[in-house]
C-alpha cells in the first residue's frame, strides 16, 4: 500500500479510470507496435522513430506480430 | 544570501515547494529548493534537460550564482531566457492549445526514454516564443517510479483535453472557460457540455465522460479508509500517454468560419486603397522605431505581418478566435516567428486572475508595446461597443507611447452597417470630434488620408503627464 506523491491532487478517480483506460488501450498499442517494428525489419533498416520497440512491451503476451501487407 | 530589496517572487509561482520562480534587478530567475535536490541531479544526469533543450521543448537557461538564491533552502539557481510577452490559455486559439497539448505529451515521451516524467500538465507552463510552444518550468520532472500511474493525467485532461474537446466539438467559444476555471475545466461540467454524440468518440468517452464520472464515483475515496493504490506497467503507461497523443489529434474545429474570420478579405478598400494603407502604415511604423507593437483587432494580420517586416516583435490581438485561429494556423505555416495572434477583446480586456487576482495578470498589466496600431478598430468601440472616444483615448494612451490609428468616418460602408440597425446617438462621431477627444492625451504627429477611401490614418504620440 502506497500514495502516489505529487504536489498536485492525481485525483483517486483519475487514477483508478487511468488505470482501466490503459489497460483497454494497451490491446491496440501491442499491436500497432507489433505490425511497425515488423515491418521495419523488412525494410532497410529499423526506424528509430518507433515510440517503443518491440522489448519494451513485456507484458500481453499471446500476441505475435502480424505482417502487414 | 537574500537578494535584497528589490527581488520580488513572481505572484504565480507558489503551487509547487521544489522552487520558485523571482525577478531580481529586472531579472527572472527560478530557484530550485534543497527538497528538489535529487529530482534536479537526475534531471541533469539523465540528458533529459540537455535532450529537451536540443529539441527546443523547454526554455533554455544559464546556471546563476547560488547566493542571488531569493531565500535560504536552495540547491540551485538558474536564470531562464525570459519570454516577450507571456499569454494565457484562455487566450488561445483552438490550434495554439493543441500546439501546447502536443509539447506537453512531446516532453512526458522524451521524459519517458530518460527515465523521467513530467510532474504536472499544467497548460500555464506553456508559453510561446518566436512562434512555437515551448514548456517554461524547468522543474516539471521527476524520476519515473516503476508501476506508477502517470501523475497528471487528472491535469492533462482539465487543463488541454477537455477545453479542446469543447471547442472542436461544441463552439470554439467555449475555450474562454479556462479564463472562468484557473485549474482547467472541471471534467464533469466538460462532460455536460459536450454533445451526446462524443460518447461514441472512444477518447472523449474515456478521457473526459468515464473521467468524470469515476471522479464522482472516488469523490470520497479516503474518507473513512486509506484508498487502494494504483498501478499501472510502464507499458500501459505509455498505451495511456499514445491514445491521449492521438485523442489530441484527432480533434479537429469544424470548417465553417465565422463572420469576422472572412473580414480582411471584405472591407470596404479597392486594391488601391489597400496598398496605400499598407504603404503608410509601413511608413509610421518605421517612422516610430520601437520594438514591440500591439496590432489591435488584428484580424488574420495584414498588418502585423508589416509590422514584423518593420522590424516589430508582435502581438496580434483579436477579438474573435476563428480570426485568432486562422491566422495562427497562417503564421505556423509560414515559420514566421516575430507575430503571437491573441485572442482578445480591447473592450473587456482579460482580467487577472487566480490567487488574490495576481496570480495570473491582467491583460493591460502585461501591455509591453511601443506602439498600438489599430486600424479598422475605432468604430467597432465608439460605435459597435458605445465606448466614448476620449475613454478609447485614454485606454491607448494607457497602453503605449505611441499610436497608429485609423479613423473610420459615418460615410464608410462598414460604418453605415453597424448603424443600419439602430438609431446613430453618436454625434460626436466625426473626424473633429475624434481629434478632439485624442488631444488630451496624443499630439498628431502625421495624418494622411487613405486613397480611395474616405479614411484617415493618424500617427500620434503621447503626451508626457
Amino acid at each position: 500500500m502506497h500514495l502516489v506523491f505529487a504536489y498536485i491532487d492525481p485525483g483517486a478517480g483519475s487514477l483508478v479510470i487511468q488505470a482501466i483506460i490503459a489497460g483497454i488501450v494497451s490491446i491496440p498499442f501491442f499491436f500497432r507496435n507489433a505490425i511497425r517494428s515488423t515491418i521495419g525489419r523488412f525494410r532497410r533498416k529499423p526506424t528509430s522513430g518507433d515510440a517503443v520497440s518491440e522489448s519494451a512491451v513485456p507484458e500481453d503476451k499471446g500476441a505475435s506480430p502480424t505482417h502487414p501487407e | 544570501m537574500s537578494a535584497g530589496p528589490a527581488a520580488e517572487r513572481e505572484p504565480g509561482s507558489y503551487r509547487d515547494p521544489s522552487g520558485f520562480v523571482f525577478r531580481s534587478g529586472g531579472v527572472l530567475y527560478r530557484q530550485v529548493n534543497q527538497s528538489f535536490a535529487d529530482e534536479w541531479a537526475a534531471f541533469e544526469s539523465s540528458g533529459l534537460h540537455a535532450a529537451l533543450l536540443a529539441k527546443g521543448i523547454l526554455i533554455a537557461d544559464e546556471p546563476a550564482p547560488l547566493d542571488l538564491a531569493f531565500e535560504p533552502g536552495a540547491v540551485a539557481v538558474i536564470r531562464p531566457e525570459e519570454i516577450g510577452f507571456v499569454s494565457y490559455p484562455f487566450e488561445w486559439s483552438f490550434s495554439q492549445l493543441k500546439d501546447a497539448a502536443l509539447l506537453t505529451l512531446a516532453a512526458q515521451a522524451l521524459a519517458g526514454e530518460h527515465g523521467m516524467t513530467l510532474r504536472d500538465a499544467s497548460a500555464y507552463n506553456v508559453q510561446f516564443l518566436r512562434g512555437r510552444p515551448i514548456m517554461i518550468d524547468t522543474l516539471s520532472f521527476e524520476r519515473a517510479a516503476a508501476d506508477q500511474p502517470w501523475k497528471p493525467y487528472r491535469q492533462f485532461c482539465e487543463h488541454f483535453l477537455a477545453p479542446l474537446a469543447l471547442m472542436a466539438r461544441r463552439d470554439g467559444r467555449l475555450g474562454l472557460l479556462l479564463r472562468t476555471y484557473v485549474d482547467g475545466i472541471p471534467l464533469d461540467l466538460a462532460s455536460q457540455l459536450l454533445p451526446r454524440g462524443t460518447r461514441w468518440s472512444p477518447g472523449l468517452a474515456a478521457h473526459v465522460h468515464l473521467h468524470a464520472r469515476a471522479q464522482r464515483q472516488h469523490a470520497d475515496e479516503g474518507r473513512d479508509a486509506a484508498p487502494k493504490a494504483v498501478t499501472m506497467s510502464a507499458t500501459r503507461r505509455l498505451a495511456l500517454l499514445d491514445h491521449l497523443r492521438r485523442t489530441v489529434e484527432g480533434l479537429r474545429l469544424p470548417a465553417s468560419g465565422t463572420e469576422w474570420a472572412d473580414y480582411a478579405d471584405q472591407t470596404s478598400y479597392s486594391s488601391v486603397g489597400t496598398a496605400s494603407k499598407e504603404a503608410i502604415v509601413g511608413a509610421m511604423l518605421t517612422a516610430v522605431g520601437g520594438r514591440h507593437a500591439w496590432d489591435v483587432g488584428a484580424n488574420t494580420g495584414r498588418y502585423s505581418a508589416i509590422a514584423a517586416q518593420a522590424g516589430y516583435d508582435v502581438v496580434a490581438l483579436d477579438s474573435d478566435w476563428a480570426a485568432v485561429e486562422r491566422h495562427h494556423l497562417a503564421l505556423r505555416k509560414a515559420g514566421e516567428q516575430r507575430i503571437m495572434p491573441l485572442l482578445a477583446d480591447l473592450a473587456d480586456p482579460s482580467p487577472a486572475i487566480g490567487w488574490a487576482n495576481r496570480e495570473r495578470s491582467s491583460l493591460l498589466e502585461r501591455a509591453n508595446a511601443d506602439v498600438v496600431v489599430a486600424l479598422a478598430l475605432i468604430h467597432h468601440l465608439a460605435i459597435g461597443r458605445n465606448v466614448p472616444l476620449g475613454m478609447v483615448s485614454d485606454l491607448l494612451a494607457d497602453l503605449a507611447p505611441h499610436l497608429i490609428i485609423e479613423f473610420v468616418p459615418k460615410g464608410d460602408p462598414m460604418v453605415r452597417r453597424l448603424l443600419a440597425t439602430r438609431e446613430d446617438i453618436f454625434s460626436d462621431y466625426t473626424l473633429d470630434g475624434f481629434r478632439a477627444a485624442f488631444a488630451p492625451r496624443f499630439t498628431i504627429v502625421e495624418e494622411t488620408g487613405v486613397e480611395d477611401s474616405t479614411r484617415v490614418i493618424f500617427r500620434m504620440k503621447r503626451r508626457d503627464p
